[in-house]
């Protein structure tokens, strides 16, 4: 956009001046057009300011000649050079979200168990995709006993070898994403079964109700097997108490008269 | 009172007029809202309060007067039983709870619970069931199946399925497969090799022909306002299928055809469980409103060779869903939401009608919770998941026989340890002088050391355990709390000496020979000595712990040790049996005492041998070595061994005699089992000191006040 400057006062330009302004026009508009890509408002404005200077100045000389072959070269070294910088600008992002990336990878890389154990576990996982199910089952299981039976061994040998770092001595390894499904199914079942014993739908009532039927039908009523409800204003009694404290304790500052 | 007047034994349950004065008293109290130690948002514990206490006069031959601290803050809630598996060849009875654990009891020996798995928070077990040579597998819905090491008492091993939650479980006729039904829709079958199992093969749905007595997982089935769930089906070999589901309904299919065959509307509610008898003439089920019916094949007519399933017996025990059901030849098992183990004998299968074959009903457990530090007057209540420990209130009042003192100091929670993981605690234990607790999970054993300092508390955790200190079935201090004894689940005997603020490991007693046949029990004798252990088939071994050496065992018998504990100063050994005999056994003499001798002559009395639960706790008096306190979950008993045994004749819950008899009438009527009902339901009791008693109780209304929601029963007038 371009900025509204307080033009000094300048005489109307003569008509000659602007129809002299004819073949350089066009250099100047070819400029202009160029740079308006990039509205710089002093570039945009400043030819008409050198006109204007110019026309101020030397009002009796012409204007500068300009080829249209220089013209043309500054144009696009110009163009050259704001090319330049905005490369310039994206390789150092570029730079600046790789050395960022690294650093995560870094910082994602040191929370990792060590690889070997990993590789241990992504080809235990690739040949369960790939053996059918029943020979899947016995490896799952030969590795889990393997490991469960190392892991015990460790137990029985001397206390000291428990706490030596060698990787299949003293743990069981497991994949968290299977320990979710199957957390995630357990959940589901449990909750299944919750519904359908005691959601909505089935005709349950409360222990209290249950045992207050018989006394309801005694030839002398009796009240309900749980007649009060100590849950009742729980909140309301704790302030009530806290008030008391502290009446108490404002009681007890004031000197007694 | 008047029993005080009279002289007489001390006034037992049939004291009618002071009990109903004491529950009107209890009324009032409740209906006035004022409990002491009530806490908001926590009506359980606000109901049960500390009763100050309560002064027993005893007979006039130094039973002596105690003051009785009446303690019901003990919020023990048991977890619904969930699966039961009957095994015919031994007679016991698996039976797997809510919350993982998985007990055994055994039917011969009246009704014990013998041995025990500590429970898990992932395991949500659905099926249980007996395979070939006693073992007992368990399968649930986070996928896997269990087999349980009945010698080591701990899991032997635990195999993924790899099918989604599993939700049935069976075995083949001979028990050398096992079928499971996974929620995938597949049906895989195990073949049980002698260590572990072993995948075999996989059926699609449509392949059931090959099966015969299968169990299959939930089907839905015709749409009516709500959808229909199957919870059981039963597959008989005739082709019969049974299936119950929950609309109440019980209903015949013809497998070849595919049809329905006969439909029984039984229940409203639905009906949850089924179990099928061997010979397959007769089945069980179970519903969700508490009833079990039973199910006979019975022929048309008299003389016709037709049969046809026909609803004979409808029986109501519980309150709550029944959930699992079994049939064993003689017997109708079941148990459900509302935590009762129900045995039911039935009466056309039982050959000799004795007091054997009336109904049993287990609620209290057959092991203690609770232990008690005498010095502090602390008790240490063991959870499922925590311990809480409580000091007791006291009273400066007296009073006569009979009252209710007012308590001066209330009860105090001073500690509530939380266990980490999801293990539940198998055992715990206090010191008597109130400094140390250690207690155990099936894979970590802790042990804390209390510092005192005027009314604070503060824990602080032993770190380094020994590697092979793993889980412990019992632990027990010792009484000047300077060693610890720990039963480990290898079957070795670990002792161990406290010293400041750790330990160091004293000695390990290796198993001996025999097959573990119970949990072990331990006693300690007060000076130092001795040491106690049962549990195994060869019978209780005693160890002298100053030398660190076997000292003599005890010959076995044929029943599982209940209870255990050495008297103080004349080192007698005292065992009860779990079918209510009790013996002496004098340790220095490596014999049985002459009063153990006449007693097992003349026999106990017939009231006392068919008493129910089994006796949990015995324990002495300092100053009186003729007595033994022993309690089990309806009353207990002071055996004075100076008075004479009664016979068979006698009234064996003292009566008073009344007063125009004479004194030697009296004295010809009193006999040495001086029994007292007023503490029922009793999960502890201890002698404090001389003259104090503590009492813990939990009446069962608390515990069903605990439960899920039952169904509705519509009743009319209400």
């Amino acid at each position: 956009m371009v900025q509204l400057r307080p033009r000094a006062s300048r005489t109307p330009a003569s008509a000659e001046a602007m129809v002299d302004e004819g073949p350089p026009a066009s250099e100047e508009e070819a400029e202009h057009g160029l740079l308006l890509g990039q509205p710089s408002s002093g570039a945009a404005a400043e030819p008409l300011e050198e006109d204007e200077e110019g026309d101020d100045e030397f009002d009796d000389e012409a204007p500068e000649e300009l080829t249209f072959a220089s013209a043309q070269v500054e144009a696009r070294e110009e163009e050259r050079r704001v090319w330049e910088t905005v490369r310039r600008d994206k390789t150092l992002l570029k730079e600046k979200r790789k050395r960022r990336e690294e650093l995560f990878i870094e910082q994602k890389k040191r929370k990792l168990l060590p690889d070997t154990i990993l590789e241990k576990l992504a080809t235990a996982s690739q040949t369960d995709i790939k053996k059918s199910p029943g020979k899947l089952k016995e490896v799952n299981l030969q590795k889990k006993n393997e490991e469960c039976e190392k892991g015990s061994g460790s137990k029985k040998v001397k206390v000291q070898k428990v706490q030596s770092i060698s990787q299949n001595k003293s743990y069981v390894a497991l994949r968290l994403k299977d320990q979710d499904l199957r957390d995630s199914r357990q959940q589901a079942a449990q909750a299944f079964i919750h519904n359908s014993l005691y959601g909505p739908g089935t005709n349950r009532t409360t222990v209290n109700k249950f045992l207050s039927l018989a006394n309801k039908r005694l030839p002398v009523k009796k009240a309900a097997a749980q007649f009060l409800n100590n849950a009742w204003g729980t909140q309301k009694k704790q302030n009530a108490k806290k008030f008391k404290r502290r009446w108490m304790i404002r009681r007890m500052k004031t000197p007694k008269k | 009172m008047a029993a005080a007047e009279r002289g007489a034994a001390r006034p037992t349950g049939d004291n009618r007029t002071s009990r109903r004065r004491r529950r009107r008293r209890e009324h009032c109290l409740r209906t006035s809202g004022l409990e002491p130690g009530a806490l908001p948002g926590q009506s359980m514990r606000a109901r049960a309060h500390v009763w100050p206490g309560r002064r027993e006069a005893g007979a006039a031959r130094g039973m002596g007067e105690f003051k009785v601290h009446r303690v019901r803050f003990f919020n023990y809630v048991p977890s619904g039983i969930r699966c039961v598996a009957y095994n015919n060849q031994s007679n016991r009875l698996a039976v797997s709870r809510t919350d993982g654990t998985v007990e055994i009891y055994n039917l011969s020996a009246n009704y014990f619970q013998e041995k025990f798995f500590p429970g898990h928070e992932s395991r949500a077990t659905e099926a249980l069931c007996w395979a070939a040579g006693q073992r007992l597998f368990s399968a649930g819905l986070n996928g896997e199946i269990i087999e349980y090491d009945l010698q080591a008492l701990n899991i032997k091993y635990a195999v993924d399925a790899f099918g989604g939650p599993i939700w049935s479980m069976t075995t083949n006729p001979s028990g050398s497969q096992l079928l499971v039904g996974c929620e995938d829709g597949s049906v895989k079958l195990f073949q049980i090799t002698p260590d572990k199992i072993q995948f075999e093969r996989n059926f699609d749905r449509q392949k059931r022909s090959t099966i015969h007595k299968m169990i299959v997982d939930r089907q839905y089935m015709g749409v009516s306002k709500r959808k229909c769930i199957v919870w059981a089906v039963a597959f008989l070999s005739d082709g019969t299928v049974i299936s119950a589901d929950s609309a109440g309904k019980v209903q015949f299919w013809d497998s070849a055809t595919g049809t329905l065959v006969k439909s029984h509307l039984i229940t409203n509610a639905d009906v949850q469980s089924i179990a099928v008898a061997d010979q397959e003439d007769s089945f069980v089920v179970g519903t969700a409103e508490g009833t079990v019916f039973h199910f006979q094949l019975v022929p048309v007519t008299s003389n016709s060779n037709e049969k046809q399933w026909v609803r004979t017996k409808p029986f109501q025990h519980h309150t709550h869903d029944v959930r699992a059901v079994a049939h064993s030849p003689t017997a109708l098992i079941s148990g459900g939401t509302d935590t009762h183990l129900v045995i039911r004998p039935l009466m056309e299968k039982v050959e000799v009608k004795n007091y054997d074959a009336a109904l049993r009903k287990i609620t209290f457990p057959h092991r203690r919770l609770i232990s008690c530090s005498k010095k502090r007057q602390l008790l240490l209540f063991q959870f499922a998941h925590h311990l809480e420990l409580w000091r007791l209130g006291s009273t400066v009042a007296t009073g006569k026989n009979g009252d209710t003192l007012p308590l001066s100091k209330n009860a105090d929670h001073l500690l509530h340890l939380k266990t980490k993981g999801p293990e539940n605690i198998i055992c715990s234990s206090i010191s008597p002088c109130g400094s140390w607790i250690a207690y155990s999970t099936a894979s970590r054993f802790f042990l804390c050391r209390l510092n005192y300092e005027h009314d604070n508390i503060s824990l602080k955790r032993v770190s380094k355990m020994p590697a092979f200190l793993r889980s412990a079935l019992q632990i027990l201090f010792s009484e000047d709390s300077t060693k610890l004894f720990v039963a480990s689940n290898q079957g070795s005997l670990h002792v161990m000496q406290l010293v400041e603020g750790s330990f160091k490991h004293l000695h390990a007693f290796q198993p001996l020979s025999g097959t573990v046949e119970a949990m072990c029990l331990l006693a300690v004798s007060p000076d130092g000595n001795w040491l106690a252990a049962s549990g195994t088939s060869a019978g209780v071994h005693v160890y002298n712990v100053k030398q660190l050496k076997l000292h003599c065992t005890v010959p076995a018998y044929n029943f599982p040790v209940t209870a255990l504990a050495i008297a103080p100063s004349t080192n007698n050994l005292v065992i009860a049996h779990s079918d209510q005999q009790v013996f002496e056994y004098s340790i220095p003499d490596k014999q049985y005492t002459e009063w153990s001798r006449a007693v097992q002559k003349q026999g106990f009395h017939h009231l006392w041998l068919q008493r129910d639960t089994p006796i949990t706790h015995i324990s002495f008096h300092p100053k009186r070595p003729m007595h033994i306190l022993l309690h089990d979950a309806y009353m207990f008993c002071i055996i004075d061994k100076s008075l004479p045994l009664p016979s068979d004749k006698t009234l064996l819950y003292n009566p008073l005699p009344p007063m125009n008899e004479s004194d030697v009438v009296r004295r010809r009527t009193a006999h040495a089992f001086k029994i007292s009902k007023i503490y029922k339901p009793l999960l502890f009791l201890d002698l404090l000191d001389e003259r104090t008693l503590v009492a813990v109780e939990r009446p069962l209304d608390d515990i069903i006040a605990q439960l899920p929601p039952p169904i509705k029963k519509k009743k009319f007038g209400t």
